[in-house]
């Protein structure tokens, strides 16, 4: 393979990234932590020297990219399983006479998590502005309504009591 | 007939465009698959059948190609988004739309991703002007989905204080980012949850 040297530092940042957000997800176990979480990571991608940025820019093959994403995502997939378990979802908020906690898939919630932190953060870099990175979060997150950022306009105004069935 | 040249605004013969557009098909062709990190000119001499005089007398050099490529493939996929989004009313077709970009990726088992996608992850920071340029083409291609989202609205099928284009750039991430998974790992899989991840989440705003 060409380039050792690239690849080495790359394989740096890898675990680097796995190092950290290991460490940070397993302390996620509500949804006010799960909104820490979410800031912190916003404000890596959008500093352009940090090993999330250097990790997540798409050259070329190397080897080891397609282990660090599962690992990542496998690592947001057990903190999604985790707050679905402790019931942390906006429950409320999803309340239409069915049961969405149940429908929510920790695995594929984790694939949307983690599209989203990649294709937002692609988005947010092109246009220096974190808000595509935020709007793709608000989206990817929303059974978790508490973990929304609170500085951009939210997508439903209503309360969330004021919507539910039961 | 002669046409401008949108990088150094000299007028082009017939000739001239023709070598010109030769040289910017090889060009989006070799960034597309091998990425634009591992082009150089000379793979691009090769590939296009041009000499260097008549790429320079074109192109200042890889950032000014860079850019002609941003632009040809932006073009392509801005008429091609335009085609398949701007009578598109109903969550049923925009889950057509989805389909549609899923098949396509996974001819290739999503290898390449999606071209303007796969330019914007590589050139970032590099070239100001470059960044700018594909800035401008997410913002059309996000428009053309929060164009259809607004007539979800407008039809009921989003409650009126949903943001448009909030959700309308929460897609496009989804997808893109969606596109960047399945590349890394050869399989279209992660591409078509994550867009139906968000496509459901979409649609149950109506349901609250």
């Amino acid at each position: 393979m060409v380039s050792t040297g690239r690849e080495g530092l790359l394989r740096t940042h890898f675990a680097e990234v796995l190092a950290r957000e290991s460490a940070c997800l397993a302390g996620v176990t509500d949804g006010a932590k799960l909104a820490d979480w979410r800031r912190r990571v916003v404000e890596e991608l959008m500093t352009p020297p940090s090993p999330y940025v250097l990790a997540l820019r798409q050259t070329g093959d190397v080897p080891d990219r397609a282990d660090f994403l599962d690992r990542w995502r496998e690592l947001i997939a057990e903190t999604v399983d985790r707050l679905l378990q402790s019931g942390t979802t906006g429950d409320t908020h999803f309340s239409s006479g069915q049961t969405r906690r149940a429908d929510v898939d920790a695995q594929k919630t984790a694939v949307l998590i983690l599209a989203a932190l990649h294709g937002g953060s692609t988005l947010s870099q092109i246009a220096k502005d974190p808000w595509p990175l935020n709007a793709a979060l608000d989206l990817a997150l929303a059974p978790f309504a508490a973990t929304e950022d609170d500085s951009p306009a939210r997508t439903g105004t209503s309360s969330p009591i004021s919507n539910m069935n039961s | 007939m002669t046409t401008a040249d949108s990088h150094n605004g000299r007028r082009l013969t017939a000739r001239g465009a023709k070598t010109r557009a030769r040289i910017v098909a090889a060009a989006t062709d070799l960034m597309y698959i091998r990425g634009v990190g591992a082009t150089t000119l000379d793979d691009v001499l090769a590939a296009s059948g041009v000499s260097k005089s008549q790429l320079y007398h074109h192109f200042d050099g890889k950032d000014a190609l860079i850019r002609a490529v941003i632009d040809h493939v932006g073009e392509r996929i801005i008429e091609r988004e335009r085609d398949a989004l701007s009578h598109v009313s109903t969550i049923r077709g925009l889950r057509r739309w989805r389909d549609a970009l899923v098949q396509n990726n996974g001819l290739r088992h999503g290898a390449y991703g999606c071209a303007l996608g796969s330019l914007a992850s590589e050139v970032s920071d590099h070239d100001a002007l470059a960044r700018q340029a594909l800035s401008q083409l997410f913002t059309e291609w996000q428009g053309l989905l929060a164009g259809v989202l607004r007539r979800l609205q407008d039809g009921g099928a989003l409650p009126p204080e949903a943001s448009v284009d909030q959700l309308a750039t929460g897609l496009m991430a989804a997808l893109q980012g969606g596109y960047l998974l399945a590349q890394t790992a050869r399989d279209v899989t992660p591409m078509a949850t994550s867009i139906d991840m968000a496509l459901a989440h979409i649609e149950s705003l109506s349901e609250r």
